[in-house]
């Protein structure tokens, strides 16, 4: 492509892993300020943000009914009827209107609670777009991207049946330790030209380790040259 | 006599009833006469008016179509008189009769009887040792009365093998001649005949009528046998009858299955009912390992001959997954119980093994009665058989009291990504284990002993097995799928779909072959392919060949390659048998060489020499040649029917071997291999990059840089099997669509035939030039 070498490295970030910022903190930053409606309408969208805690604890609320005695329960949850609450229309749970006061607060979007909660996208499927035959099954209403596989009701396996080859005896259930010590080599049988061709092997070898241990400049200085040779 | 109505429509088949010496010459009168309408007498079936005359009753005309009882079918069956021949029964058939009484599903006909005539499909459930293969086809046959109907009743059958021997085992409880009123048909063979009713078959092979026949017009009952195995043309067939049944209500389908899961089968047909027999099987008492084993085949071997050491009398089935594996045991269990029978004065035993590619007459060994005690009160003998999963289904053998199981078999798996199909030893499955211990309560209760722990059996190994349709090339299948009228292969409802890319796959491999256009149409090339019984780029190599003039040639290297390795290469003669293929070795490859052999084969043959003794002293299979010979004789038939000619390149001109590699190229151009770089011994397969070798096998021995391959074969290598040279400059010339240079991706293969193209240009125009 026409892109210089490099370009699209811009895909991945330089910034260190340390720094950078927690997913969805984006959000914070450009935060549209919404204005609420006028009226009485208890419209759930356009309340703009909401704070973090409520849900939290209305989890340990939940935690707590279920672990402690009955009359525990109303010590704990402050606000008042549920009804009067705003619930969020993702992952319903109330949010607050308190949330205005508190800025820095985290917002109710970026809590895990709503992020697990949202629609997760697909990435699409990687099948090459030019092939005859993803023509030919798109034609038919076969969508790559859907995750569906052939058949009736498109209910098909998706992948092609994988098996890794076997080329030992072992038996069904066996996992070998992985820091298994590693078989004896077998001996082999040498014959006069393979021990002529290791032992200059074992030569070069010998030499190498001489010149990094004593081929250092100083030590010729200091030494003269035909010490090390 | 029953009503005239009913002679008129069975007209052909009523006519069979009679048999003589000249029952074809018969047939064949009778059969252009049935066309015509036919008022009150026929002059050809005189004798049967004569019979009614004289209030001659056939032991049938009691019977009333969909409305037999038990009780009626089996009067026509202790008559005298044969009902299908009208021919004295013989002494042999009452005794066979005595024995099918006794069998499992005879005491359910009744059942079976009423829920046929109530229901279009039914499931039956019947372990192996039932008897439903053999009887269930026969009860039918006594409801249908195909005789009076004209229609056929089809069983089919997984394997070639099974088709012929149950046929001629029904043909023998009917009383009838094999090919007569009872025949089979299967790739490459056919013994049916005008009187057929009853035909067993390859599920393979009744898919290939169907694609004449797309509603299965010629039968009135379809039985497809052993579904549970799964099939590839099973899995097809059941989807297919499933829109056939809605079309003909007249058609009536019974799906039979050997094992437990047969609700996937009744959900699948709209909640067919279901009728379970039980087999004759008894208790299996099932023994697992406490820890996982280091190597199943010494664990294997060793379980073997404890069990001959202390288990009472009784013979061992012993699962291993291919050859190699199950020669290398039989060896040691010999050995060991040689040992054993010295030191420690046990029984004999004869180890036999059992695998597919073993000649028959070796298969045949299983059935042999266990050894006699070495000496008067000695301990008993016993016989061992070491097979692959053959002997999981198809096989019964019985005796058997003690299965060892180390859980593995060999499958096949087709990888779309790589283009690779290949046979891997895989973990069996949890029902396929349950199978195989079947196999111990055959005669008596029995034990299995599991190489495995039960927790492995319980958390390793998979439910079912896949299915076939899951793990192969779907090439073939696709063509037939087109050519059977299944315009949408995306909604098209099969059991088990198979994955996506395997379709795209087999799509683009038609479409390159142009058997598909780009909008997957069947072409006429397509079409043409699909009347071949052989794999698509096959089919093609041999359509196109009179192009390159060489199709006598074509047809026979087809023929060959469709059959198993001609060579033969024991163990024992080795070297002998390789110099003697060096005689017929062609140095620009294997497939030349096979036309050598094969044309050596038919001259000794002509030149009236005895061909068994002469393919004996040549280390050839006369069974495997003798059968190439056949299968050419077929597909020759099917070229003439297609006016392709038959034509060869003079042998004395200098192109006939040239010719020949060309041609193999039209159909094989997705199988080239380049080699990886002058002096290495490993190539690449174009397009899809696999490192391969080529395989010991071959008479190649100087390496070229091109070679068209016919299989791939994975085992510790990855290998490329029977493989000839060719020049680059073809590729470009006969594939050109494939070999667009512009859609290789960077590498030394497109950097190569970029050269190539640019060498071709070159010398075309300094052609062009010298012309002017």
């Amino acid at each position: 492509m026409a892109t210089p070498p490099g370009a699209d490295d811009d895909d991945y970030n330089e910034v260190p892993l340390q720094h950078k910022r927690p997913f969805g903190s984006g959000l914070h930053r450009k935060a549209i300020a919404f204005v609420p409606a006028t009226g009485d309408t208890k419209s759930l969208t356009a309340v703009p943000a909401a704070e973090a805690k409520r849900p939290q604890q209305s989890v340990s609320d939940l935690y707590r009914s279920m672990v402690l005695p009955h009359d525990n329960i109303k010590t704990h949850s402050s606000l008042g009827a549920p009804d009067e609450r705003i619930m969020c229309e993702i992952c319903k749970l109330p949010l607050d209107s308190l949330a205005a006061e508190h800025p820095t607060a985290r917002r109710h979007e970026t809590s895990l609670a709503h992020q697990l909660c949202l629609p997760h996208s697909h990435p699409p499927s990687a099948i090459d777009r030019s092939r005859m035959g993803l023509s030919y099954l798109s034609a038919h209403g076969w969508d790559p991207d859907a995750r569906k596989g052939l058949g009736a009701a498109q209910q098909g396996i998706q992948f092609p049946v994988k098996t890794k080859p076997k080329d030992d005896k072992l038996g069904i259930g066996l996992q070998l330790p992985k820091n298994l010590p590693a078989p004896k080599p077998k001996a082999k049988l040498l014959d006069a030209g393979k021990v002529r061709k290791l032992v200059k092997e074992e030569k070069r070898k010998a030499e190498r380790i001489r010149q990094q241990l004593y081929g250092g400049k100083d030590l010729e200085k200091y030494l003269g040259l035909g010490a090390v040779r | 006599m029953s009503d005239s109505p009913d002679h008129t429509k069975g007209v052909k088949r009523s006519s069979s009833m009679e048999d003589d010496g000249n029952g074809t010459k018969d047939s064949k009168r009778v059969k252009t006469n049935g066309k015509a309408k036919m008022d009150n007498y026929n002059p050809y079936l005189a004798h049967q008016y004569e019979d009614s005359q004289n209030d001659f009753q056939s032991p049938l005309d009691a019977l009333e179509r969909h409305k037999t009882t038990v009780k009626q079918a089996s009067k026509a069956e202790d008559s005298d008189l044969n009902p299908w021949t009208n021919q004295p029964h013989s002494q042999q058939y009452f005794k066979i009769l005595q024995t099918r009484r006794d069998l499992p599903v005879q005491k359910q006909r009744q059942e079976f009887l009423d829920m046929y005539h109530s229901s279009q499909i039914l499931v039956f459930v019947g372990e192996t040792g039932s008897g439903k293969t053999t009887q269930i086809p026969q009860y039918v046959l006594y409801d249908e009365l195909p005789h009076k109907t004209g229609k056929l009743i089809a069983c089919t059958q997984p394997r070639r093998v099974a088709a012929m021997s149950v046929a001629q085992r029904v043909a023998n409880e009917l009383d009838v001649e094999l090919g007569e009123e009872v025949g089979y048909s299967i790739r490459f063979e056919n013994k049916t005949g005008p009187k057929t009713l009853l035909k067993y078959m390859t599920d393979g092979q009744l898919l290939r009528e169907a694609m004449h026949d797309h509603e299965m017009s010629r039968y009135s009952c379809i039985i497809l046998d052993e579904a549970h195995e799964r099939t590839l043309a099973t899995d097809i067939l059941m989807a297919l009858l499933k829109q056939i049944a809605d079309r003909r209500k007249d058609l009536k389908i019974i799906v039979m299955s050997a094992t437990l899961d047969a609700q996937k089968f009744q959900t699948y047909f709209f909640g067919a009912p279901l009728l379970a027999v039980p087999g004759r099987t008894h208790p299996v008492e099932i023994f697992y390992t406490p820890e996982p084993e280091r190597d199943y085949v010494e664990a294997s071997v060793r379980t073997v001959l404890q069990i001959h050491a202390t288990e009472p009398e009784g013979d061992i089935l012993l699962f291993l997954t291919g050859e190699e594996e199950i020669e290398d045991a039989c060896r040691r269990i010999n050995l060991e119980v040689d040992d054993m029978i010295r030191e420690s004065d046990a029984g004999p035993m004869k180890v036999y093994p059992l695998y597919g590619t073993l000649p028959p007459a070796q298969q045949q060994r299983i059935f042999d009665k266990a050894p006699e005690p070495l000496r008067k009160g000695g301990r008993p003998g016993r016989k061992c058989i070491v097979a692959t999963n053959i002997a999981e289904t198809s096989l019964t053998i019985d005796g058997i009291v003690y299965v060892v199981d180390p859980g593995f078999s060999k499958q096949k798996i087709y990888n779309p990504r790589s283009r690779v199909e290949s046979l891997l030893v895989s973990p069996i499955s949890k029902a396929s284990a349950q199978q195989r211990a079947g196999r111990a309560g055959r005669t008596r209760p029995g034990k299995c002993f599991r190489l495995y722990t039960e927790k492995a059996f319980k958390k390793e190994l998979i439910e079912q097995t896949y299915p076939e349709i899951l793990r192969s090339n779907l090439a073939n299948t696709v063509l037939e799928l087109k050519k059977l009228g299944v315009e949408d292969l995306v909604h098209f409802d099969l059991m088990d779909p198979p994955a996506p890319e395997t379709m795209m796959r087999a799509l683009e491999e038609l479409n390159y072959l142009a058997c598909l256009d780009d909008d997957g149409e069947l072409t006429r090339l397509g079409s043409l392919a699909s009347e071949f019984p052989l794999d698509p780029a096959l089919a093609v190599m041999l359509i196109s060949s009179p192009e390159f003039y060489c199709s006598n040639e074509m047809l026979s290297i087809t023929s060959l390659l469709s059959v198993p390795q001609i060579f033969v290469r024991p163990n024992n003669a080795r070297k002998r048998a390789d110099e003697m293929k060096q005689q017929f070795a062609h140095p620009d490859g294997d497939h030349l060489t096979l036309l050598n052999a094969y044309h050596a084969f038919k001259g000794a043959e002509q030149s009236g020499q005895d061909a068994k003794q002469w393919c004996h002293e040549h280390f050839l299979s006369f069974r495997h040649l003798s059968s190439a010979d056949n299968v050419r004789a077929q597909l020759r038939r099917i070229m003439e029917t297609h006016d392709i000619e038959l034509v060869s390149t003079p042998f004395q001109d200098k192109n006939y071997y040239t010719n020949i590699r060309r041609a193999l190229l039209a159909g094989f151009f997705m199988q080239v291999a380049m080699r990886e770089s002058s002096n290495s011994k490993v190539y690449k397969t174009v397009k899809d990059d696999q490192l391969v070798m080529i395989h010991p096998s071959t008479v190649v021995s100087s390496p070229y840089d091109w070679v068209v391959y016919n299989e791939f074969v994975l085992t510790t290598k990855q290998y490329v099997r029977t493989v000839t040279n060719i020049r680059p400059e073809w590729l470009l010339e006969i594939a050109p669509v494939y070999y667009d240079v512009d859609t290789f991706e960077k590498g030394e293969i497109k950097s190569a035939l970029t050269r190539v193209t640019e060498k071709v240009k070159r010398r075309q125009t300094l052609k062009g030039n010298s012309g002017r």
